[in-house]
C-alpha cells in the first residue's frame, strides 16, 4: 500500500497509457517547464483541488484527442503538452480558476 | 538530451510561457505555495530513487559485513547508512535484499500489480507492469533474461522473487572484476536499477 502522495499518484500512471517519461528510475524532463507542469499538477492534487483520478482521465482524453488526428495534420507528438492541456481542462473543470483565467493563460506567449 | 527530430522552438517557448503563468496566478491565488512545486518533486529527485539502491549496493560490495547483514535484516541495514528520511518509512520497512553470487541469479517482478521498493529503486520501468513481462518471468525466467542480454549459465541457479505489498525485493547484483580500484562512490555509479531487478549485470568502466 502506497502511502505517499507523490508516489500512489506516480505509480497509478505507470504502464498506462498516460504514463510519463522516465530514464533510470528517474523522471525524464527535457524542458524546465516539463518538470514545472508536472509538480503543479502533484501540488493541485495533493492540496485537494481536484482528485488525481480526474486530472488522469483529462489527460487520457487529451492522448486520445491527439491520437485522433489524422497523420497528415498531427503535430509532433509530446507528452508533456498533453500534460498541461490536460491540467487546465481539470483546473477549470474543478472550478479552481474560471474559463476567462484559462483563457489568459492560453494565451500567454514568451517574454 | 538529444533531439531526434526537428522540433519548433515556439512550441516550448509557447508552453513554457503558458506553465509559467498558470503557477504565477495560482500563487497569487493562494491556491498554492511558491515552493509546492519544488516540494512534490524533490520527494522524487532526493528522497526515494535509484541512487539509494546504488549507495546500499557499493556498501555491500567494499563490506562483506555489510552485504550479510543486508540480506538478513534489509530495514535494519539500510538505516545504519545515512540515507535520506523516510527511508526507514512504511515502504523501506517492507524491503528485503537478495543476493548474486557465483551460483545464484536473482529476478524480481511482481505477479499481481506493480509493487516496487521505490525508495532503493525509484520508477519502475514501461514493461514492468507488463503482463506479459510478469507472466513469462515466473514461467521461463531463463529465456526473459536471456532477451535482456542476461546469459545465465546452466551451472547457476535462477531465483524469481514476487513482489507484493508485503515484501518488495531487490537484488544485489555481483561486483564486477577489475574494479578493486575503485572507491564507494565510484562503485555506486555503475549501478543501475536494471541491475537491482535482476534484469541485468553490473559491468565495469571501460578501461
Amino acid at each position: 500500500m502506497f502511502t505517499r502522495f507523490e508516489e500512489y499518484a506516480a505509480a497509478s500512471m505507470l504502464g498506462a497509457p498516460d504514463s510519463p517519461p522516465r530514464l533510470d528510475g528517474k523522471l525524464l524532463f527535457t524542458n524546465r517547464w516539463e518538470r514545472d507542469v508536472f509538480g503543479l499538477a502533484l501540488s493541485l492534487s495533493k492540496a485537494g483541488c481536484f482528485e488525481w483520478e480526474d486530472f488522469r482521465q483529462s489527460l487520457i482524453a487529451s492522448i486520445a484527442k491527439w491520437e485522433a488526428i489524422e497523420c497528415a495534420n498531427q503535430p509532433r507528438w509530446d507528452y508533456y503538452e498533453r500534460f498541461l492541456e490536460a491540467l487546465l481542462n481539470v483546473v477549470e473543470t474543478s472550478g479552481v480558476l474560471s474559463r476567462r483565467e484559462i483563457e489568459a493563460i492560453a494565451a500567454a506567449r514568451s517574454r | 538530451m538529444s533531439q531526434l527530430f526537428e522540433f519548433s522552438g515556439d512550441r516550448e517557448a509557447s508552453s513554457a510561457a503558458k506553465v509559467r503563468a498558470l503557477e504565477a496566478l495560482l500563487i497569487e491565488k493562494g491556491v498554492i505555495a511558491t515552493d509546492s512545486v519544488d516540494v512534490v518533486l524533490k520527494h522524487f529527485e532526493t528522497m526515494a530513487g535509484p541512487f539509494n539502491g546504488a549507495k546500499i549496493v557499493a556498501r555491500a560490495w567494499v563490506d562483506p559485513d555489510y552485504a550479510r547483514r543486508l540480506v538478513e535484516d534489509t530495514p535494519k541495514a539500510i538505516a545504519e547508512l545515512s540515507l535520506p528520511l523516510g527511508m526507514a518509512g512504511a515502504e523501506g520497512e517492507h524491503m528485503a535484499a537478495v543476493a548474486n553470487d557465483a551460483n545464484v541469479h536473482n529476478l524480481i517482478i511482481c505477479t499481481l500489480c506493480s509493487c516496487y521498493p521505490w525508495p532503493v529503486l525509484g520508477l519502475p520501468p514501461y514493461w514492468y507492469k507488463d503482463p506479459v513481462f510478469r507472466a513469462r518471468g515466473v514461467r521461463e525466467p531463463r529465456a526473459v533474461l536471456q532477451e535482456f542480454g542476461v546469459q545465465v549459465p546452466a551451472t547457476k541457479e535462477v531465483k524469481v522473487w514476487d513482489s507484493s505489498a508485503q515484501i518488495r525485493w531487490f537484488v544485489v547484483p555481483e561486483r564486477p572484476a577489475n574494479t578493486e580500484h575503485l572507491s564507494e562512490e565510484e562503485l555506486a555509479a555503475l549501478v543501475t536499477p536494471e541491475s537491482m531487478m535482476g534484469v541485468a549485470l553490473v559491468e565495469a568502466p571501460a578501461a
